[in-house]
Parts: structure tokens; C-alpha cells; sequence
């Protein structure tokens, strides 16, 4: 066994293959998980990273309104748009933290803009971000995609999962899938 | 070491951390402060003490690897009786916790008497292993209206459900959406919803098996020095011992640091003590990836997880959790060596081929104050073999396993399997495993419950339909090769 003395140290960076875990969004373009623009701008929508056939349902089983269809519980989970009421049940549920929910007309009705989205994301570390904080926004390879307001922050009482909902340019509704705390 | 050292966690985003009574305990002379509801190795770990044995020949340092009373690297003496499993003892006030040297000349003799009752007790069922299969096991049993006996080598019931802060896979009928330490709660509530039907033997080692009288001898620990040895005589058995985490050659791998991820996990989550502040994790499957990431909740920054095989054996979205996170993942990548002085202090790394050989010049030589070995899984077979079971080699299952039929009955009558012991899988198919194997011990040994069998019949066609994954095509051949017919 070696000595520890001065040894030239290095740090490691992850791989940005999907064989690794990096999802990207071109991965659930082409899985058809990224619904039009027309039905972005007038529902809200689940962001459902979830690629594999995997024996799991809790999405399918809380949707109150059936929009996540799941024939059998190894299938992949199939959005239909126009029935998702953005209620985020099925965000706070999973237990991959794999849904965001991307809710464009709520930031057009709330902030009176067409350029920015509200997005739910789910979190399960410390600190829990405060309402009106600025927080660090990041894809799904960790690359920082810049500052966010949190509008609220929502603890599923059913769920333990923390959704942070941030307000976010809209060109990167579909990119932003972890939040961290500066404090 | 300084006694100021506390590894312990105060703030966690998902477990609330009681600690009950604080009392010291002294370690090699040095008071070392602990709660009521820690073990030996947990209070000795937060106060920053690694080492707890040495290798018999080489004598060298070596520290817990495993946490959950299987491996023998936290026999420690304790108030004088040696041998003693660290990581389940709880600890009494006033302990004196002292190293031993198990394999020198002298053997060691305990220092204080030491109590011994015996006892002849009969059971219809009698279950080896609290985990989500004997648990469930239990359950399906004394609803049948069978007398059960619950053993667990554990001083707490839920095997390692207890551990596991994330919400689980499957569907409603295995709590999925539900977290494993709220699942061990839910079964343990349902145990006592059955007092009258189940005994609970917590601190309690299987140790022997008399096939002609079948006969089961365990090993109670009341408190440390007073045991009960029981006899139980069962019209059927449920083994569910689940299974031992396995480890890697590499040199330094019996570091003090180097761990099973299980055992960190039991530290982290069990006990709220940080193993590590920095560790390198082998093993990017599902056992790895999560393990990283309840580490980051517990405030730990993993330097790596590395897996030697192109493409992580992970759920995807539980792999993408910890890569969204800047936890980085490496495939195509292994160990060289862990080393440092005593404990691990660093890691060499390094990039493979095809045809998993190294790389030249691939090395990265990283500093890492732990290294936690996700590789894998052996089904826990030895109450099974003294029993007489026929086992099989079947790599797809984990390793050596017993032969069994639909109903989960091995070769040897009226003595059934579940959970992990019968095939490295998930806490939720041995949920319904201990469901299916609990009712089939009641109805073979007469009692009769239509409802019962109904539900069996649920979780089998249950089962059939998760294994139907891409996920699980390899167990589901590998099945194929222990399945006889009743």
C-alpha cells in the first residue's frame, strides 16, 4: 500500500451520457414526454423523466383526473395533456423526484407575461428555501442555468416531498429540475 | 482522539432523530458519551472511533463493515464477556468497551458471570427474520389464526426497512409513494394488532437446528451477560433472513472506512452519524445511487460513484436524482486501491475498456475519508442449510439460494423462504414473498382461511406481473432454475 504524503490529488466530473443518468431534454423529446407549445401555453403540464419500463404507479394512482395513463405497472406513464389540472399530486408522489410541472398560463395570469413559466420542484434537502428567496436553478446535468424566485413552497403532507415552485424564464421551463439554497 | 468529536446529524430534511436518555459508555478508558437507543458501534462511530478489531494474522486495523450483526469486523469485549456483536448491542450505562485480539494465544474468557435460562417453547409458525418478508409473513399467518414466533438477531423489529428514507417503487399494494421507514412502522403497528397470535424475539440468533426433532435453537439476549436459550419447536418454519453485502478485492479494502453502502446507510439513517464526510462509492446500481443521495441529505459530499460496467444497473430516474445534483457518476470505472494510515485517506481510481482492462494513464488519485461497496448482494442461507435445504448456485439470484416451489416451500417440508434469502430483489417482493410463504406455513399445517388464500393468490400474480420488467428479465430466469413443483 502507498505512502499518503503529497500524492497530486484530482477531483472527478460525471459523465454526460445518459448511461451515466444524464437525461436530457432531447432524450424526452424524442420519448414524446415534452408536449407541444400550443398545449404548454394552455395547460399546465407534467415534465415526467421517466424512460424505462419500471414496475411503479404512484403517479397514475393520485391523478384525480386520470391524465396519466398506465395500462400495466411496468409501462412508461403517458400524459394526456389536455386533462392535467396541474394539481403537482402526482410531483410530490414520485418516488424518482422525476416530475416537474411546467405551468406557463398561471405565470401568464399572475405576472401578466408571456415570457416566463412557473415550475414545481420537487426537493428533499436543507435548507428549504423561503417564499420570495432567490435560489440557484439548474438542469439535469447540474449546469447552472441562473437565479429564481421562489412564488411558494409547498410540503406534501401525504408525500414528505418539498415542492419548490420557481418562477423561471420560459425557454427554461423544460430544463430546470433541481434548485439549491445559497444561504 | 479528541472527545470532542460527534459524527452525529442534528438537521435532516427527512428523519427526525430521537435520541433518548444520554449516558456514557467507556471506550479503552475513554468516556465516551451515548443515548439509550444507540448501539455500541453507532455511539463508538459518533465519537469518531473507526477501528474496532484487528486481522488475525497481520493484526491489522479494521472497522465495522456491515452494521446490521452479520460480518464479525465489531467484535469488541464488552463489560468483560468477548465476542460481543458491537453494532446490535445497545448500549447500558457505565459499558466498558475495550478492543480484543480474537485470535491471539490466549482465547478470551469473560470476566463476569453470565446468566443462562432455557426455555422449550412450540409454535405453529415459527419466522426467522423481521424484515418485510417475516414481518408480512406474520401477518398472513396470524390471520390464518396460527400461533407465530418472530426472531430478529436485531434489538429493533423491520430488518433494513428501517433504513430507507426514499419512497418506495411498485404499486399501492406495496406501499409504493410510501417511505421504507413509514412502511416499518405500518408492519410493526400490524404485529401488535396480532399480540395475541404473535411472540416477538428481538435480540435473538438462530444458532442450530435439530432435523430429527425439528427443533430450531436461538440465542436471546436479555441484556448483556443474561440470555435466554430457546428451544422452539415449529409445525413450520418462514426463513427470511435476508442478506449480506458483499465486498471487493482491492488493496486497502479492509481499511477502517471501507463499508458496506448498507452499513453507511444504517449509520446515516438509523443512528443520524455521518460515516464520512467525503466517500467514494462503488457500485452505480440502484443500492449505490441511493445511498448517495440519502448521503447528500445527510450532509455528506460524495466525491464519486463508480461502476465498472457501461451503463448504470440503476432505475434511471434514481441515477438522474443524484446526476442532477453534481454527484458524479462514472461508468467504466473501478478501484485500484484505497489507502492512508490507519483509515482511508484516499482512493485511486480508473477507467476500463471493453473488455474490463485498465486503461493506461486512466488513474485519478482522489481524496476520500471513506469508501462505501455497493457490488452487490449474498442471500443470508445458513439457517436454510442447517435445516437441510437443498440449495443451487444461481449468480442471477445473488448466489447460493434454496430450491423452492410456487408456495415458496424448500425441500424441506413445511419450511418455507422469503425475502431477500430466496432472491436478492426488492423490499416490495418480499413483501408479498413473506405474504405468499406466511399463509402457505399456516394452510399446509391445517388451518384453513379462504380469504388467505385469495390473497396469495394476489401476490402471486403480483409478483409475475413486476418481474415482467426489462428490469427483472435476469431474475426471472434465474428463477427458473430453483422452481419445483410441490
Amino acid at each position: 500500500m502507498s505512502e499518503t504524503k503529497e500524492r497530486p490529488r484530482k477531483e472527478v466530473e460525471g459523465q454526460k451520457t445518459l448511461e451515466a443518468g444524464y437525461v436530457t431534454v432531447e432524450d424526452l423529446k424524442k420519448a414524446g414526454n415534452i408536449p407541444p407549445d400550443e398545449i404548454a401555453e394552455r395547460y399546465a403540464v407534467p415534465i415526467i423523466d421517466c424512460l424505462e419500463e419500471i414496475p411503479c404507479t404512484p403517479c397514475h394512482d393520485v391523478c384525480p383526473t386520470g391524465a396519466i395513463e398506465m395500462p400495466t405497472m411496468n409501462d412508461r406513464p403517458r400524459v394526456k395533456w389536455e386533462a392535467c389540472t396541474g394539481c403537482t399530486l402526482c410531483a410530490q408522489a414520485c418516488p424518482g423526484l422525476a416530475i416537474t410541472i411546467v405551468n406557463i398560463p398561471f405565470a401568464k395570469k399572475m405576472f401578466k407575461r408571456d415570457d416566463l413559466a412557473l415550475v414545481s420542484v420537487p426537493y428533499e434537502m436543507l435548507p428549504i428555501p423561503k417564499k420570495g428567496e432567490k435560489v440557484l436553478v439548474y438542469n439535469r446535468g447540474h449546469e447552472l442555468l441562473g437565479e429564481a424566485e421562489v412564488f411558494s413552497v409547498i410540503k406534501s403532507p401525504r408525500f414528505g416531498t418539498v415542492l419548490v415552485n420557481v418562477v423561471v424564464p420560459k425557454k427554461w421551463a423544460y430544463e430546470v429540475k433541481y434548485i439549491e439554497v445559497k444561504r | 482522539m479528541s472527545q470532542e468529536v460527534d459524527r452525529r446529524i442534528y438537521e435532516h430534511p427527512i428523519l427526525k432523530f430521537e435520541r433518548r436518555r444520554p449516558m456514557y459508555i467507556f471506550f479503552e478508558g475513554k468516556k465516551i458519551k451515548a443515548y439509550e437507543n444507540e448501539t455500541v458501534a453507532a455511539a463508538l462511530y459518533a465519537a469518531g472511533v473507526i477501528q474496532f478489531s484487528y486481522s488475525a494474522k497481520y493484526h491489522r486495523p479494521r472497522g465495522p463493515f456491515c452494521m446490521i450483526g452479520k460480518c464479525s469486523q465489531c467484535l469488541m469485549r464488552v463489560n468483560g464477556i468477548p465476542h460481543v456483536r458491537t453494532c446490535i448491542t445497545p448500549v447500558e450505562d457505565g459499558m466498558v468497551v475495550e478492543f480484543e485480539h480474537a485470535h491471539d494465544a490466549d482465547l478470551p474468557t469473560p470476566k463476569q458471570p453470565i446468566h443462562v435460562e432455557k426455555k422449550n417453547l412450540d409454535y405453529d409458525v415459527v419466522i426467522v427474520g423481521s424484515g418485510p418478508a417475516g414481518l408480512s409473513a406474520a401477518i398472513q399467518a396470524a390471520k390464518a389464526g396460527a400461533k407465530v414466533a418472530v426472531l430478529d438477531q436485531s434489538p429493533v423489529l423491520g430488518g433494513q426497512l428501517i433504513k430507507q428514507t426514499h419512497k418506495f417503487f411498485g404499486t399501492k399494494e406495496s406501499f409504493a409513494g410510501t417511505r421504507g421507514v413509514e412502511i416499518a412502522k405500518m408492519l410493526v403497528d400490524e404485529i401488535k394488532d396480532y399480540d395475541e397470535n404473535i411472540d416477538v424475539y428481538p435480540s435473538t440468533q438462530a444458532i442450530g437446528y435439530f432435523r430429527r426433532e425439528k427443533v430450531l435453537v436461538a440465542f436471546q439476549t436479555k441484556s448483556l451477560g443474561k440470555y435466554t436459550l430457546l428451544n422452539l419447536k415449529g409445525k413450520s418454519y418462514v426463513v427470511a433472513t435476508g442478506a449480506m453485502e458483499r465486498s471487493l478485492v482491492f488493496p486497502g479494502n479492509d481499511l477502517p472506512g471501507v463499508m458496506g453502502a448498507g452499513a453507511a446507510q444504517t449509520l446515516m439513517n438509523v443512528f443520524g452519524i455521518r460515516p464520512a464526510e467525503e466517500p467514494l462509492i462503488i457500485g452505480a446500481g440502484n443500492v449505490g445511487v441511493i445511498i448517495a443521495y440519502q448521503a447528500a441529505q445527510a450532509g455528506i459530499k460524495v466525491k464519486a460513484v463508480i461502476d465498472i460496467l457501461p451503463k448504470t444497473a440503476a432505475y434511471l430516474v434514481h441515477a438522474a436524482k443524484i446526476r442532477r445534483m453534481g454527484i458524479p457518476i462514472l461508468m467504466r470505472h473501478t478501484i485500484q486501491e484505497a489507502y492512508g494510515n490507519g483509515k482511508v485517506e484516499g482512493a485511486v481510481i480508473y477507467e476500463v475498456d471493453d473488455k474490463f482492462r485498465k486503461i493506461p494513464g486512466s488513474e485519478k488519485d482522489i481524496e476520500v475519508d471513506g469508501v462505501w461497496l455497493a457490488v452487490g448482494l449474498t442471500p443470508s442461507v445458513e439457517v436454510l442449510e442447517l435445516m437441510g435445504a437443498q440449495l443451487r448456485f444461481v449468480p442471477e439470484l445473488g448466489g447460493y439460494v434454496p430450491l423452492r416451489t410456487p408456495f415458496l416451500e424448500t425441500t424441506v417440508s413445511n419450511v418455507y423462504v422469503a425475502g431477500d434469502a430466496s432472491c436478492i430483489e426488492e423490499a416490495s417482493t418480499a413483501m408479498m414473498e413473506g405474504k405468499i410463504a406466511g399463509a402457505s406455513a399456516a394452510l399446509k399445517i391445517g388451518f384453513k382461511n379462504e380469504e388467505l388464500e385469495k390473497e396469495r393468490k394476489a401476490a402471486i400474480k403480483w409478483l409475475e406481473e413486476f418481474r415482467s420488467s426489462p428490469h427483472y428479465s435476469r431474475i426471472k430466469q434465474g428463477l427458473q432454475k430453483v422452481l419445483i413443483q410441490g
